[in-house]
């Protein structure tokens, strides 16, 4: 133990005096500070916008009201009135955005046909979402690997080639002892560093103290854990600092975003999925040929879901709202099964990728925590569930209005439902993807401390 | 008779080269060996054998009657190394490199002990506190001797130690060889100075191509019979 806090020490000597590493730290401390704060301002700008959508419904209400003053046909306010589906973030979503930048999480929904509505979101920044987000799980996954390779390419070399080695190997210490002294100092560097980005992170985004922020540290732990075995495993090959570098870079290069885009290649192959626009334009298709199609014929469908209004009056009149909805609601039946379709694969997809995840650790942290913070696709699934729930809740309100013609009210309004929804945290993934991680440490440990022990250290 | 070091049919073969045949070697405490030698003939890989960088194709290295390859720790407590050029770690000061390489032989000194450690080496006080990268090649030898003498070494294994040190750092040196095998610490040392070596030597080895082909008390010969010998054996 005297040897090894003696080591230690050292480690910090040389640590200190290395210009270059103090400032690249520094530099990834900023760059997590940056990350939270991007984060957490990405999730307040989403906060801030799904607490106005309330007062612009009101606003609406209010607008409808003067132009509808006295009781209304349900068709126009059907038309017109514009519900939202809320897509709430957790307190985690500060920390990893996920696909929270990419998805909607927000829909307004009339009581048109759905599926067009389900798809239909603003347009993204496509050289934004090309670069992604900067947030602290960006940090954590893709620029700390690189601050464990500048602290660990030339964990042994160094000496080697200064020429220092021999004369510490003269002493009563092995290599091993040497190596392991190093690597708990650079570990101690970075897991202090993530602890207190962490920290500062759970903190800035008010996150509930709870068995969730265990989980969040441990994957980060265990991630950076996985990059020093990586390190070790380079370390035992016994190379040149040179070569230690580029094959460390190689690793990172493979394993956070070479194995990463194969695989979201592959499974975009193995599982096909049809396109949200594909849906809009077969719902559009079927709902444009409703214009056309004789009315009895498109009744008869819709009462053959909706017998309750069977007994509804023969439409003569050129144009009637239930009609129109009828043919609007016919149209989303006929993309069901491209909807049924695309999100069983989406969700096949997601399957797949977790199945895989453990050829990237980047890729399994990363979508840990996503999970974790309730950003990845599933919860987007959920909540496209969510909002479909609801405007079917719009369907069965505005449906006996529309169809037993009572008219709409002023008061009816406040009848209208209402829709909030926030993603569950997904710590079941989480913590598989933390046993993934578990498992990834293990062998890169398992064959590093095997290649060091199996091949004599050689001190020139 | 217990010897300090020993070397029984120890032998060194690479693929391409025999690098030592079969030596067979004792040294007592306070002795000093000084094997002479071409590039090449051997001289540093039976250090390295003794120190347990290398593993012998046969026989056996022993140091206080331990075997070098079974216990590649316990000798290294006995032993000191000081190669041709005693490299340290430049940002730090001597005092801090010192205090290391005590330290990982077990040692733990106040700092006033590693200074007169580097003081009796020769470094000049002033010196100590300051990096190492502002120090001659000398300077960094004198702290290598430091560490061997707090290291209280048994045996001193030195590798072409004199080797680019102006004569009066050579001349020190040799007073401390002196010293400290009068204190009874045995030293095994490779080098090409033939004068040096019958200097403070009390026994000299010729080694050639791998193999020690002459063994001399120095005080049976002065130095230009050693040189003689010398020429001869490497003809």
């Amino acid at each position: 133990m005297r040897l090894f806090r003696l080591l230690f020490y050292y480690e910090y000597l040389h640590f200190k005096a290395a210009r270059g590493l103090l400032l690249l730290t520094g530099l990834l401390l900023a760059a997590g500070l940056y990350g939270i704060y991007y984060g957490t301002a990405e999730v307040a700008r989403q906060r801030q916008h799904l607490a106005e959508l309330p007062d612009l419904g009101r606003h609406q209400v209010a607008e409808l009201q003067t132009k509808f003053p006295g009781p209304a046909d349900a068709g126009d306010i059907g038309y017109y009135h514009q519900n939202y589906a809320l897509h709430h973030p957790t307190a985690w979503a500060g920390l990893a955005l996920g696909q929270r930048d990419v998805n909607p999480y927000y829909l307004k929904l009339r009581l048109l046909g759905l599926q067009g509505q389900l798809y239909a979101s603003e347009n993204v920044n496509p050289a934004k979402a090309l670069s992604g987000n900067f947030d602290l799980a960006f940090v954590l996954v893709y620029l700390f690997p690189l601050l464990i390779i500048a602290l660990g390419f030339n964990l042994l070399s160094s000496e080697r080639e200064q020429g220092i080695l021999p004369l510490l190997l003269a002493q009563p210490v092995s290599a091993t002892q040497l190596v392991i002294a190093k690597l708990a100092f650079r570990l101690a560097v970075v897991l202090g560093l993530g602890a207190l980005l962490s920290a500062l992170g759970l903190y800035w985004a008010r996150v509930p103290l709870d068995g969730r922020v265990g989980l969040w540290l441990a994957l980060g732990g265990l991630y950076c854990l996985f990059w020093f075995g990586v390190v070790l495993l380079v370390t035992a090959w016994q190379r040149s600092s040179s070569f230690n570098a580029v094959a460390l870079l190689g690793a990172w290069l493979t394993l956070v975003v070479l194995v990463p885009s194969l695989l979201s290649v592959y499974v975009a192959a193995a599982r096909p999925v049809p396109q949200g626009l594909a849906l809009t334009i077969q719902q559009r298709e079927a709902i444009h040929s409703g214009w056309d199609r004789p009315k009895d014929e498109t009744m008869r469908q819709f009462f053959a879901h909706y017998p309750q209004y069977r007994d509804t009056t023969t439409i003569r009149e050129r144009f009637v709202w239930r009609w129109y909805y009828a043919f609007q609601y016919l149209g989303d039946q006929s993309a069901a099964p491209l909807a049924r379709a695309y999100a069983t694969g989406q969700a096949q997809r997601h399957a797949l990728a977790q199945q895989l995840v453990w050829l990237s650790p980047a890729l399994s942290a990363q979508l840990s925590f996503n999970a974790l913070a309730g950003t990845d696709l599933p919860a987007h699934l959920a909540f496209q569930q969510s909002a479909t729930r609801y405007h079917d809740a719009l369907r069965a309100l505005y449906y006996p209005f529309l169809f037993d013609k009572i008219p709409f009210t002023h008061a009816d309004y406040a009848r209208l439902p209402t829709h909030s929804f926030t993603s569950p945290t997904d710590t079941g993934a989480a913590w598989a993807g933390l046993g993934q991680l578990l498992l990834s440490v293990g062998a890169v440990y398992g064959l590093g401390l095997t290649m060091l022990r199996g091949r004599a250290i050689t001190p020139r | 008779m217990s010897y300090i070091l020993e070397a029984k049919d120890l032998r060194k073969q690479y693929p391409d080269k025999l690098a030592l045949k079969n030596l067979n070697l004792q040294l007592s405490p306070g002795e000093v060996f000084c094997l002479l030698g071409q590039n090449g003939a051997g001289k540093s890989t039976t250090i390295n054998l003794f120190l347990g960088f290398i593993a012998p194709t046969a026989g056996a290295a022993y140091l206080g009657g331990l075997e070098v390859a079974r216990h590649p720790l316990e000798i290294k407590k006995l032993l000191a190394y000081i190669p041709e050029n005693v490299l340290l770690y430049p940002h730090l000061t001597g005092l801090e490199n010192l205090a290391l390489l005590s330290g990982l032989a077990g040692f733990k000194y106040r700092e006033s002990e590693l200074r007169d450690y580097l003081t009796q080496a020769g470094l000049p006080p002033e010196a100590a506190q300051r990096r190492v990268s502002t120090y001659s090649k000398g300077m960094r030898q004198k702290v290598g001797i430091a560490s061997a003498v707090a290291k209280r070494a048994q045996v001193l294994l030195l590798d072409e130690p004199t080797s680019g040190l102006d004569p009066k750092a050579s001349n020190e040196f040799s007073e401390l060889l002196r010293l400290l095998s009068g204190q009874g610490t045995a030293v095994f040392m490779a080098t090409h100075d033939i004068f040096r070596a019958k200097e403070v030597g009390t026994r000299v080895g010729i080694m050639r191509e791998g193999e020690l082909v002459d063994v001399r008390p120095t005080a049976a010969l002065n130095a230009n019979e050693l040189e003689q010998l010398y020429l001869t054996h490497m003809q």
